[in-house]
């Protein structure tokens, strides 16, 4: 952006709003949990995955991520969780842009995500408790830390009695729950949920939803990429919609499908 | 730091039970493979002192003139001592020459015809044992130029057919040791990486909640380490109890007393165990790069 030289052209005054203008959208993106700019990913079999996708996630966002299968919502959370490098453009989370994180780093970003899955990707042999506690484990928590920690998020969502079951005595819904507390034991910035409700049935999946959206009001942003049209439709939030890897709408309230 | 390798081990520990079936299969495997490499290793060492072996017995033959004094004799032999290719000379007075033939003869249910004799044709003798087969030739060439030698048995052929044999076993050998020792490599990698591959999902789940490098490889290379110790355990106790029958083996096949036998089992123990821990630690290492980060 330019600004104005000609002052015939604009008024001193539409030229300071503009200044003020630009400085807000700069503050929002600082406080932006997540920017992509410009990106494009190619693979190297010459698919390309997504194309010149512009985002910003401010902080204590809910956002829907829909669009068909193969749109690019896989992609998309692959760049955000550095497993995939954007081709061209930038993958800003948190303030660090993921292409210029130094590869130790990789792990500690991660840790400002937390990711929920469709198939759960619970450990069938471990505990509730000791699934919780695992994500804590492997990143080199103090064991004194863990356990406070861990019993927070599970009274967070509700499993405090199921703490000692294993994935395969509990209900689908609480299995989600499960990893949904999980994804929260790090304090995550952002949770990434793609397809949460996939595997649920409606009434389960309203209550995932729910649960998504207390953990949203606590101040943590979410983005929840689903199929799931009803849901979308009903709770009116941010929409943003890909198609063939190209952003084909970003809309404040907006609902599944396009509303013409 | 402490806390990472209490980590490491515990979740090693729990990793090579909870896949108890994954493990146990690996640890098979590597005894397998271990006693592979080790019954290889005894027959090695078991040719090559039945070697070294053989070519002792590479001599050189010097008759003695009839007419020569002891003087002679004495300086002769005083001569081939000092000769560096040579690790012993023995003398065989004509006496000795006899009875060795007699003996012999009876060994063989001959007939013993020196009986009819009335004088001892036999001569003396200077057995010279050589350092090196190779070195017959020379030995003998300078015995000959001795006054107090009469001739020299020719065992040159011999020496040099013997030596060409030891040498190709030699070197086969070591080259069928060192292929034994890359397809165990191989065997144990791919072993090991099924194991890990097993547990894909465990080791993605770390990755997603963010755990370093080391948090995802240390508690599998600490897993291929016992799948190694254990093995090595396994195959040492199996090597142990079967010690009998391998030392009778070995003197039966290469006709050789295991007078090494400690030494052999130093070596085994040494070479069973490093092998077990490095292949197990080399094969967890190898198998779990796949999965850190890019």
């Amino acid at each position: 952006m330019t600004i104005t030289s000609t002052p015939s052209a604009a008024s001193p005054r539409s030229v300071r709003e503009r200044l003020l203008r630009r400085g807000r959208e700069q503050a929002q993106a600082d406080r932006a949990v997540l920017v992509l700019h410009d990106v494009t990913k190619t693979y190297p079999n010459g698919k390309t995955a997504l194309q010149d996708v512009d985002l910003v996630i401010p902080e204590g966002d809910f956002v829907f991520l829909v669009g068909p299968s193969g749109a690019g919502k896989s992609t998309l959370i692959k760049l955000l969780i550095r497993d995939e490098l954007a081709s061209h453009g930038q993958v800003v989370l948190d303030g660090q842009d993921l292409a210029r994180l130094p590869r130790r780093a990789v792990p500690k970003v991660r840790r400002k995500i937390g990711i929920v899955f469709q198939d759960f990707k619970l450990l069938p042999t471990k505990s509730v408790w000791e699934n919780v506690a695992f994500a804590l484990e492997v990143t080199g928590t103090p064991r004194r830390k863990i356990r406070p920690a861990v019993d927070r998020v599970l009274a967070l969502v509700g499993l405090t009695a199921q703490r000692e079951q294993v994935p395969s005595q509990l209900s689908g819904g609480e299995q989600q729950r499960t990893a949904i507390a999980r994804a929260l034991v790090h304090d995550p910035r952002l949770i990434i949920a793609d397809e949460p409700t996939g595997n649920l049935d409606p009434l389960i999946s309203w209550e995932i939803i729910q649960l998504l959206l207390r953990i949203n009001e606590l101040g943590v942003t979410v983005m929840m990429a689903t199929h799931d049209a009803d849901v979308v439709t009903a709770l009116r939030k941010r929409v943003v919609a890909l198609e063939e890897g190209r952003v084909i709408r970003d809309e404040v309230g907006g609902a599944y499908h396009r509303v013409d | 730091m402490i806390g990472f390798v209490a980590f490491s081990i515990r979740r090693a520990w729990q990793g090579f039970w909870r896949n108890a079936l994954m493990s146990l299969a690996a640890t098979a495997t590597m005894v397998l493979m271990l006693v592979l490499l080790a019954g290889f290793w005894i027959i090695q060492t078991g040719l090559l002192s039945a070697l070294d072996f053989t070519e002792q017995k590479v001599e050189v033959v010097a008759n003695i003139d009839l007419d020569a004094t002891p003087a002679d004799i004495a300086g002769l032999e005083a001569r081939i001592r000092a000769m560096p290719e040579v690790t012993g000379v023995t003398f065989v007075s004509k006496d000795e020459a006899l009875a060795r033939f007699q003996a012999s003869m009876k060994a063989q249910g001959r007939e013993d015809l020196t009986k009819y004799l009335d004088t001892n044709p036999l001569t003396a003798s200077e057995e010279v044992k050589l350092k090196d087969p190779g070195f017959s030739k020379t030995v003998a060439d300078a015995l000959r130029k001795e006054p107090a030698v009469r001739n020299v048995l020719d065992t040159k052929d011999t020496a040099q057919n013997v030596k060409t044999v030891t040498d190709i076993l030699r070197t086969a050998g070591t080259v069928i040791l060192v292929v034994i020792g890359v397809i165990v490599l191989f065997i144990i990698v791919n072993t090991i990486r099924l194991a890990v591959f097993a547990r894909s999902e465990e080791i993605e789940i770390m990755r997603l909640v963010g755990a370093s490098d080391a948090f995802i490889r240390w508690p599998f290379v600490f897993e291929g380490a016992m799948v190694g110790l254990f093995g090595a355990a396994i195959t040492l106790t199996g090597l142990y109890l079967l010690s009998e029958p391998i030392a009778s083996f070995m003197v039966d096949f290469f006709r050789v007393l295991p007078l090494s036998f400690g030494s052999l089992a130093n070596q085994l123990i040494l070479i069973v165990t490093a092998a077990g821990l490095g292949l197990g630690i080399l094969g967890s290492w190898v198998s779990v790069r796949t999965y850190l980060i890019r």
